[in-house]
């Protein structure tokens, strides 16, 4: 649109509700333009971070800058930020059209800027036939566009949704992720986004950070945080099947499993020899009916589920621990024993202590 | 069994509607019999000889366009001054959090517990003081609030989404606006129901305005009634009858305007 967007900047920020920590030193920047999203489970913080940037939670140490702006002592005239609540808060006495004229109408937008907006903006999301309605006569569905709608009418330069996708069934979800990408494109907001569903996050962020109990574990794109976790919490929380997680030894170059070697390390002068936790995707997994080698692990399936897309298999190590496989076809049958093999560029290595990532084969 | 027992309800109920009903039609029979006839026969629901002898006499000896007229007055401006002041006090209450709110609270809920015996006396002599007998804004003054309204707007204004507000805050919306063009427009249904109220409690309030009022002008229709049924020259009934007929028109009225609102915010909030 030819219009700079803002950057969003988090310094040192912390916010505690009665002593209890909420968010824990935050630092985050959001480019101008960037669509983030926050991801995390339930009461990780990550509305309350969304929160403390709309303004609408003071944080009590740090601070919240908006293109290099306190937050605190900035001008705010209500045109610099937009935002979309997960119950769409849509003012139940207005019809959709007058929700979507109000801010406008209080800012004294002129009538005709306001009336071109706003049919604009019902163009866009097919609200046209319902601009008399009251919120409580909309479907789900369409009051989701109507909130997204009030949030785009003011063209604002940071564009804030808080879980807006949750409330609505899957099918629409889709449909309205789409939608979302598509206006991202279009206007190139700065948008920061909530939720606690991965598959939105992966879909829709340009960045994702990943939060935990306050803290952001990790910040980086979609790829990187699939495949490269900065620690055990990302891995764990991203993907589903959930990443196999195996605890094992490095000895004399190997890392063994129990007695059982599954990889040669090769060239990890650096590593020391001690416990580490491996991590391997589901898909990962090699499995085949006859060894194919010293590395070759012995499994016994344990379950069979047939999703249609691909074959998740519970395996059961010598150990008794389970591991995840997906395939995309197979001749197993339950109680057959096969081999697993593991391939080094495909794990993931942490350390036993502090659970971090080693990036281990992304040094050399 | 269960058809039984839904009939048996129905008798109950329509039992419960006759007590409420009888003693009305009762007083609007009356009004239309003449004196001998209610002596004769003062429970029979038809008049023997219908005449409307009574309201013509009435009319002769008060001013009832300017009873109603006082009335009407005083329970307007009771109405009005409890709706603002319960809805601003709620308001404040539901959206900034300060010290010792909740102790506020407590203490504007706590006068509901003042019988009225209690604040009779003082009120009356800063009334007094301020120069109001005979003066019905002397009668309004102190019901201007009322904590009961507070509470109930409160409960109410609780029950609106915090989003919502939220919403209105992202968009620089004043507080004033939220309140007048939000918050008001989805309390309207408890609005009208319990401004009905306030208005039916005080247009037939007798005690307080007795005291104020002593000029036979500034009197209520309550007063004026009043003089019908223990005057000097004894109870003349059905003259006491049509006056409450010509009482409860407009408290009536009012009820069948607003029912919509009254019965829906007794079933639900208005908020979906």
């Amino acid at each position: 649109m030819g219009k700079s967007n803002s950057t969003i900047e988090l310094k040192q920020v912390s916010k505690k509700f009665k002593n209890s920590d909420v968010i824990n030193r935050m630092n985050l920047k959001v480019h101008a333009g960037e669509f983030l999203v926050l991801l995390g489970p339930s009461g990780c913080g990550k509305s309350t971070t969304l929160r403390m940037i709309a303004g609408l939670e003071d944080v009590t140490e740090g601070s919240v800058l908006i293109d290099g702006h306190d937050l605190q002592t900035m001008k705010n005239d209500g045109k610099a930020i937009a935002m979309v609540f997960q119950d769409y808060a849509l003012y139940p006495n207005m019809t959709v059209y007058q929700n979507l004229e109000y801010a406008l109408k209080v800012h004294k937008v002129d009538k005709q800027v306001r009336k071109q907006r706003i049919d604009q903006v019902m163009d866009t999301l097919n609200l046209a036939d319902y601009a008399d309605r009251l919120p409580s006569q909309l479907s789900g569905g369409q009051k989701q566009r109507v909130a997204v709608g009030r949030g785009m009418v003011k063209k604002s330069k940071i564009f804030l949704l808080d879980e807006p996708l949750s409330n609505i069934d899957v099918q629409l979800r889709e449909k309205a992720r789409d939608e979302l990408q598509k206006l991202h494109e279009i206007d190139q907001q700065t948008i920061v986004y909530v939720t606690h569903d991965q598959l939105e996050a992966m879909a829709l962020g340009d960045r994702i950070a990943v939060m935990n109990e306050g803290i952001i574990q990790m910040i980086d794109t979609p790829d990187n945080i699939y495949n490269q976790p900065a620690n055990l919490f990302v891995a764990r929380f991203i993907g589903t099947p959930q990443i196999n997680i195996i605890e094992v030894v490095l000895q004399n170059g190997e890392m063994y499993l129990n007695d059982h070697p599954l990889l040669k390390v090769m060239g990890h002068g650096e590593l020391a020899q001690q416990k580490y936790y491996l991590g391997i995707r589901p898909e990962n997994i090699k499995c085949s009916m006859t060894p194919k080698g010293d590395y070759s692990l012995p499994a016994k399936i344990d379950s069979i589920v047939d999703y249609g897309r691909f074959i998740q298999l519970s395996l059961k190590l010598a150990n008794g621990c389970l591991i995840k496989s997906i395939v995309n076809s197979c001749d197993f049958t339950e109680d057959d024993q096969i081999y697993i093999d593991f391939v080094e560029s495909d794990t993931v290595l942490f350390d036993h202590s502090t659970e971090k990532n080693l990036y281990w084969g992304k040094h050399e | 069994m269960f058809k039984r027992k839904v009939n048996l309800w129905h008798v109950l109920l329509i039992l419960i509607v006759l007590m409420a009903i009888l003693p009305i039609l009762f007083m609007i029979s009356n009004s239309f019999k003449t004196l001998q006839d209610s002596y004769s026969s003062m429970l029979s629901l038809i008049p023997k000889n219908p005449t409307i002898d009574n309201f013509l006499t009435l009319n002769r000896q008060v001013n009832l366009l300017g009873l109603t007229w006082n009335t009407f007055l005083m329970a307007t401006i009771v109405t009005l001054g409890k709706l603002l002041t319960g809805l601003l006090t709620a308001y404040a209450f539901r959206s900034y959090q300060f010290r010792g709110k909740m102790l506020i609270y407590l203490l504007f809920v706590a006068t509901i517990f003042v019988p009225f015996t209690i604040v009779m006396i003082p009120n009356y002599l800063v009334i007094a003081k301020l120069d109001l007998l005979n003066n019905v804004v002397g009668v309004a003054l102190p019901q201007l609030c009322d904590a009961t309204g507070i509470m109930i707007f409160l409960k109410t204004m609780e029950k609106i989404p915090n989003s919502l507000i939220d919403a209105a805050h992202i968009d620089q919306i004043p507080n004033r606006k939220i309140f007048f063009n939000i918050v008001i427009p989805i309390l309207k249904p408890s609005i009208v129901s319990v401004g009905a109220i306030f208005f039916i409690n005080s247009w037939n309030e007798y005690v307080w305005p007795t005291l104020i009022l002593k000029d036979k002008g500034s009197f209520t229709l309550p007063l004026a009634l009043q003089n019908y049924i223990s005057s000097e020259g004894g109870t003349n009934f059905p003259l006491a009858m049509a006056l409450s007929t010509i009482m409860i028109i407009l408290p009536l009225l009012i009820y069948l305007i607003f029912q919509k609102y009254i019965l829906n915010s007794i079933s639900n909030s208005g908020l979906k």
